[in-house]
């Protein structure tokens, strides 16, 4: 274990910095792009976007733009093409996995076509949150005014289509295009979290506090103050233990939120309603 | 007849995949009438409701409601307005949703929350949906529609809003139902709703016929 003075020494440097202003940031936009998964009933998003965010990377491989923010336009326009498959209730998570297959296919294409080797472009996926730069904390910063911006003007309409969208459409809130909004938000945010954490560290991030919050929560509003509080909670204890016990911030913090979103699901109903 | 909206249907027809469910409907409704319409399971009724706000959409004729037809998504979106709905199977669960949330998405939480008090339901307004039993849910949907109406909907449609109710419930619905000022049209298996109606219709295999 880490002394304390080695650990004030630790939190001294500028890359751990940088990795807990990331986490502090990310705690506030991206358990809400959680609980709107859990919405839209899309868990299987963060494996849809890798697989898209590699086609983008092969397009700007082969192009020569930017990988990388071709991959967060591929995400978000892949998120805006989903929009009309919101209309039936199973449409938005079985198109999850055509959307996988299309782009894994789309991409390996590309990549042999321009003749990048496949494990090269996968390596840009896998970021590190002590690796973590100054960009990347803009973007989380960008989005933890964004979506929460968001929810606050919209969480009437939002707590509506979540709910039922028949019902959100009949009270007068634009169904397609908050879809769309939401759809587009959550890939592009999902698609720059996989970047800047790794995919592992997506889930612990964005789904764990969400779920967590499902179960402590009874209304969209309290949903998203669980998922906030306890997306800030897990980070920075998270991350203080891994620098305590010098190990890999990424599993660590996966591990501290899953241990409470079971624990969220032990506590009884009636205890928290 | 008094206030309310005038509804015309023009050989309407409706298919589920390759299926007419709903064949040539014709249907003239006055201002402030109320017609019940009935029919089997499968006749089609549902889909003719929803044809009407654009839930499912008409795949032949002509529908207005206060003589405007909807073709933009602006016209359905004051369709929607002008119409007060109350859906055969009120959703409860799939995220959660507290009554007084409903209540206020009808656009006048005010008087939608004085009509659940007069339902018996005013003191579950802080209760998530998923919570209530299926007859509490349909009296608070009652209670929403009331709201819109208060809010300056003309129409109420309602598919089998006492299907859930109590005998007592299935009366008080009834009553409330037909002293709005607006025009209703309700499907309905329940004889004291059709009893209150001044129109009866009946559908069989997507056709309308007039009863009474």
């Amino acid at each position: 274990m880490t002394s304390w003075t080695e650990f004030w020494q630790l939190l001294e440097l500028p890359a751990v910095q940088w990795a807990g202003l990331a986490l502090v940031l990310g705690a506030v936009g991206l358990p809400i792009v959680g609980v709107i998964i859990i919405g839209l009933d899309i868990m299987p998003v963060r494996f849809a976007m890798m697989h898209v965010a590699l086609l983008g990377i092969a397009i700007g491989l082969l192009v020569g733009i930017d990988p990388l923010l071709c991959a967060i336009v591929a995400c978000g326009l892949s998120g805006a093409a989903l929009t009309p498959l919101a209309r039936t209730p199973s449409g938005l998570s079985g198109a999850m996995g055509l959307l996988m297959s299309l782009a894994i296919a789309a991409a390996l294409l590309v990549l042999s076509i321009s003749g990048v080797n496949a494990a090269g472009a996968f390596e840009l996926l896998w970021g590190s949150i002590l690796a973590t730069r100054p960009g990347d904390v803009l973007l989380l910063g960008v989005l933890a005014v964004v979506i929460p911006g968001l929810f606050f003007l919209r969480r009437k309409q939002m707590a509506l289509l979540l709910h039922d969208r028949e019902l959100a459409a009949c009270s007068g809130v634009r169904v397609e295009r908050l879809t769309l909004i939401l759809l587009v938000l959550v890939a592009v945010a999902v698609a720059g979290a996989i970047r800047l954490t790794g995919a592992l560290l997506v889930d612990a991030l964005t789904l764990l506090p969400a779920l967590a919050a499902r179960r402590l929560a009874h209304s969209l509003r309290a949903m998203v103050g669980w998922a906030v509080g306890i997306g800030v909670t897990v980070n920075l204890a998270g991350f203080a233990l891994a620098l305590m016990f010098d190990l890999p911030p990424g599993p660590v913090l996966v591990l501290v939120a899953g241990v409470v979103a079971i624990a969220a699901h032990v506590v009884p109903r009636h205890a928290v309603a | 007849m008094g206030d309310g909206s005038r509804v015309r249907l023009s050989a309407v027809g409706c298919r589920h995949g390759r299926r007419t469910v709903v064949d040539d409907v014709h249907l003239d409704i006055e201002p402030g009438q109320r017609v019940a319409l009935t029919g089997t399971n499968g006749s089609g009724k549902t889909t003719l409701l929803r044809a009407v706000i654009g839930l499912h959409q008409a795949a032949t004729g002509v529908i207005e409601v206060g003589g405007h037809r909807a073709a933009t998504a602006a016209d359905w979106a004051r369709r929607r307005k002008d119409t007060a709905w109350i859906p055969q199977r009120q959703a409860a669960g799939r995220f959660p949703l507290l009554a007084e949330e409903l209540l206020e998405s009808s656009g006048a939480p005010v008087e939608a929350n004085d009509a659940a008090t007069q339902l018996g339901v005013g003191k579950l307004r802080a209760r998530p949906l998923d919570t209530l039993s299926g007859g509490q849910l349909q009296r608070m949907y009652l209670a929403r529609a009331m709201g819109c109406i208060a809010a300056g909907a003309g129409l109420l449609l309602a598919d089998e809003p006492t299907a859930a109710l109590d005998f007592d419930g299935q009366a008080d619905a009834a009553r409330l139902l037909t002293s709005l000022p607006v025009t209703v049209l309700v499907v309905t298996h329940d004889r004291v709703v059709v009893d209150a109606c001044e129109r009866v219709l009946e559908m069989a295999a997507g056709r309308l016929r007039e009863v009474t």
